[in-house]
């Protein structure tokens, strides 16, 4: 059993283990299967920083992640919390076409996104990366999920005291909920620091690139570094690896349940 | 009633707070990102700022300035960089802004703006895989400016390359850089079986096949390594003898097709007697040869640019002509793959100064390509192979001038078809060479293929 598990946790761990090792080598010795760490870890970063401008478009996928993950929480958010602390009669019938909007895949909707963008001049800008996801069903459904445990006492008490119902949702819900938050932080975080293909259609320019698009700007060409891809990737894999790692507890606890 | 009230109220939030998030985040943090990017890209693209999303009519009013796509830093953007040079000192004023995007997403865009109408997002002149050239000017007839009678000399191109761009007898691209086929040999390894690099010039695929099997008994190595499930080299061998997987109608010749029969049944001798190997992967190709598993390769003249990484052979590879068929009509030692060609769009505001760019850099400056001649890419263009540059010799390949015998090399490849459904033809005869190598019948497979081929054109 146990050397089961081993096994299997080997092979998840190992890619890892080899692209951090790969970013010490050169691309030679990467080819030729080098599993060992070496000793050209600088002359990688320095070829890296050389070949593109990484700082800059590290700091345009931060940018275009961050706005993204705070405007989606709070919409979300406010829209699961609506829809399951409040009645109505149309209520179940939106939230199903909502959720039928999660079966439309991307590619069929890209188009027409992309031409709504362009007319608007929203090209190579940071509204037109977040527009089309900032929404998503997913999280509306998971925060939907998760006000359904809101305990109705600590509502009723906040009314009675005298709580508007805005701010019942800011002062009670959302430090109640932090590690749902946190959970739908993470996951959100994620999704926009690894999108590609939207970027790659509605960013045209050089100044709005991506972490992403710059590693597969990368692997063009007739001459693949691959040393220099590896510490590409590693880079690019850092942001999601520190966020996961320090929203770690909060996101089992958010995804498992959320109040106490 | 009350709730209701709220309900409405916190909808109406939820509304205001998507519209305000938005229009709050695109006037702030974009604007720096744009100046971020004059400030930091000095001299390539500080039109990135003026540029920027309606770039559209960015070129028009006197403007001279032309966005250009391309993908590789070290080899077409560095060439599209020394054109900007050479253009300037004619035209002080000019100006290039190069965006670094990869095929695939050049690809995807033009795809996405054609199919959207919108080609304002397309910029003046983009490079496009010669592969792909036929298909995205027959399905997509808006993108691309026809070039005829333009100023362009396309009699200095080899014609073997400028027909990737021909369309109906209209030029729709300039020829950039060269995939003319070279055969590249361990001459170290050859030297133990007793060859030289003379004993595979100028010979056939029967010869070829004598000679592995010296090497291979000698060395314990095949001459060559393949990417199982592509057919790189068979479409090389094919377009050696001028054949083509389609006919001029743009019909599928895969069954009738007697050269192709030759070709499959050479690959197989070859495969048979050891003397080629198949391996998973592009890196395990790479890799082949980089280490000393394989005795050389044929493919494309870019691929010296991966040999020259195992910098400890230097002087143990040389170059020279691919083997000819036996036994098909218009059989050379001459073929071609993979290379790319400039294109400009129909979107380009300044028409007359996209032509008379190209037309002056890339289709007539010896300058231009002597200065990109060692980031590796090589000329198409006839007269640049006259120029003392190309017939330096080159270290690694024992001395020899390179640069110039592959420029030959171009001017003798064959013309062929490559059509709107090139790659999916590519594949049919691809999984028809894995079956027909694992045993099964030859001509069953070939019709399988053509089906296959006709399906996916829809016939």
């Amino acid at each position: 059993m146990y050397l089961f598990l081993c096994i299997v946790s080997f092979i998840s761990v190992f890619p890892l283990y080899w692209m951090v090792s790969a970013a010490t080598n050169k691309s030679a010795d990467v080819i030729s299967g080098r599993l060992i760490p070496g000793g050209y870890f600088m002359e990688n970063l320095n070829n890296l920083l050389a070949a593109q401008n990484i700082g800059r478009a590290f700091g345009n996928s931060f940018k275009y992640a961050a706005i993204l993950t705070i405007a989606s929480l709070l919409v979300s958010s406010l829209a699961g919390y609506g829809f399951e602390i409040f009645h109505d009669k149309g209520k179940d019938l939106l939230m199903s076409i909502i959720l039928l909007a999660m079966m439309v895949p991307f590619v069929a909707t890209m188009i027409p996104l992309f031409q709504m963008c362009s007319k608007a001049g929203w090209l190579n800008t940071t509204i037109g990366f977040i527009l089309p996801t900032i929404s998503t069903p997913f999280l509306i459904m998971m925060f939907r999920q998760s006000a359904r445990s809101f305990p109705h006492d600590i509502m009723e008490a906040a009314r009675i005291d005298g709580l508007s119902e805005i701010r019942i949702f800011f002062q009670m819900f959302i430090p109640t909920m932090r590690s749902t938050y946190a959970a739908a932080m993470t996951i959100t975080f994620m999704n926009a620091w690894n999108s590609y293909l939207w970027p790659k259609v509605i960013m045209t320019d050089s100044a709005s690139q991506t972490m992403p698009m710059v590693v597969a700007n990368l692997t063009e060409g007739y001459v693949t570094d691959y040393g220099m891809l590896m510490l590409a990737v590693l880079i690019c894999t850092l942001p999601t690896a520190v966020v996961f790692f320090c929203l770690q507890n909060a996101f089992a606890e958010g995804i498992t349940g959320a109040v106490k | 009633m009350k709730r209701k009230i709220l309900a409405a109220l916190l909808a109406s939030t939820m509304v205001l707070s998507l519209v305000g998030c938005g229009g709050g985040s695109a006037e702030t943090p974009a604007a720096p990102a744009a100046d971020d990017g004059a400030a930091e890209e000095a001299p390539a693209a500080d039109s990135g700022a003026a540029e920027e999303a309606p770039a559209a009519d960015a070129t028009a009013g006197g403007d001279e300035t032309l966005t250009v796509w391309c993908w590789d830093p070290a080899f077409n953007l560095n060439a599209m960089y020394e054109a900007e040079k050479v253009y300037q000192k004619d035209h002080p004023n000019f100006k290039l802004n190069v965006v670094e995007t990869p095929w695939d997403d050049i690809q995807t865009k033009l795809t996405t703006a054609a199919t959207s109408g919108d080609l304002s997002t397309l910029p003046d002149i983009f490079l496009m895989q010669d592969n792909a050239f036929q298909k995205n000017v027959l399905a997509f007839p808006d993108v691309c400016m026809d070039l005829t009678g333009s100023g362009i000399d396309y009699s200095q191109f080899a014609a073997g390359k400028t027909a990737y761009s021909v369309i109906d007898g209209k030029n729709y691209g300039v020829p950039f850089d060269n995939g003319a086929v070279v055969a590249c040999y361990r001459t170290d390894l050859l030297e133990q079986a007793g060859l030289t690099i003379d004993d595979f010039t100028d010979i056939t695929f029967d010869q070829y096949l004598e000679n592995g099997k010296k090497v291979l008994e000698a060395t314990g190595k095949p001459l060559i390594s393949m990417q199982a499930g592509e057919c790189d080299l068979i479409m090389m061998m094919l377009q050696s003898a001028g054949a083509s997987l389609f006919n001029e109608d743009g019909t599928a010749n895969i069954v009738n097709n007697e050269t192709l029969k030759i070709v499959m049944e050479t690959y197989k001798g070859l495969k048979d007697a050891g003397v080629l190997t198949e391996v998973n992967s592009w890196d395990e190709y790479v890799g082949d040869f980089v280490s000393g598993n394989v005795a050389g390769t044929i493919n494309g003249c870019w691929i010296m640019a991966s040999i020259q990484t195992a910098e400890d052979q230097k002087g143990n590879w040389a170059i020279t002509n691919m083997p000819s068929l036996v036994g098909a009509s218009g059989a050379t030692n001459y073929s071609n793959n993979g290379g790319s060609s400039w294109a400009v769009t129909t979107k380009c505001a300044n028409p007359t100064l996209a032509c008379d760019f190209l037309a002056s850099t890339f289709a007539g400056s010896n300058e231009l390509y002597d200065n990109i001649l060692p980031s590796g890419a090589l000329a198409t263009w006839a007269p640049a192979g006259d120029s003392s540059a190309y017939g330096e010799p080159n270290e690694f390949f024992g001395g020899d001038a390179v640069s110039a015998k592959i420029v030959d090399f171009a001017t003798k490849v064959p013309t062929n078809i490559t059509g709107a459904y090139y790659y999916e033809a590519r594949n049919a005869v691809a999984t028809a060479i894995t079956n027909y190598i694992n045993g099964s019948d030859l001509a069953t497979e070939l019709q399988t293929a053509e089906q296959t081929v006709n399906f996916n054109m829809g016939q």
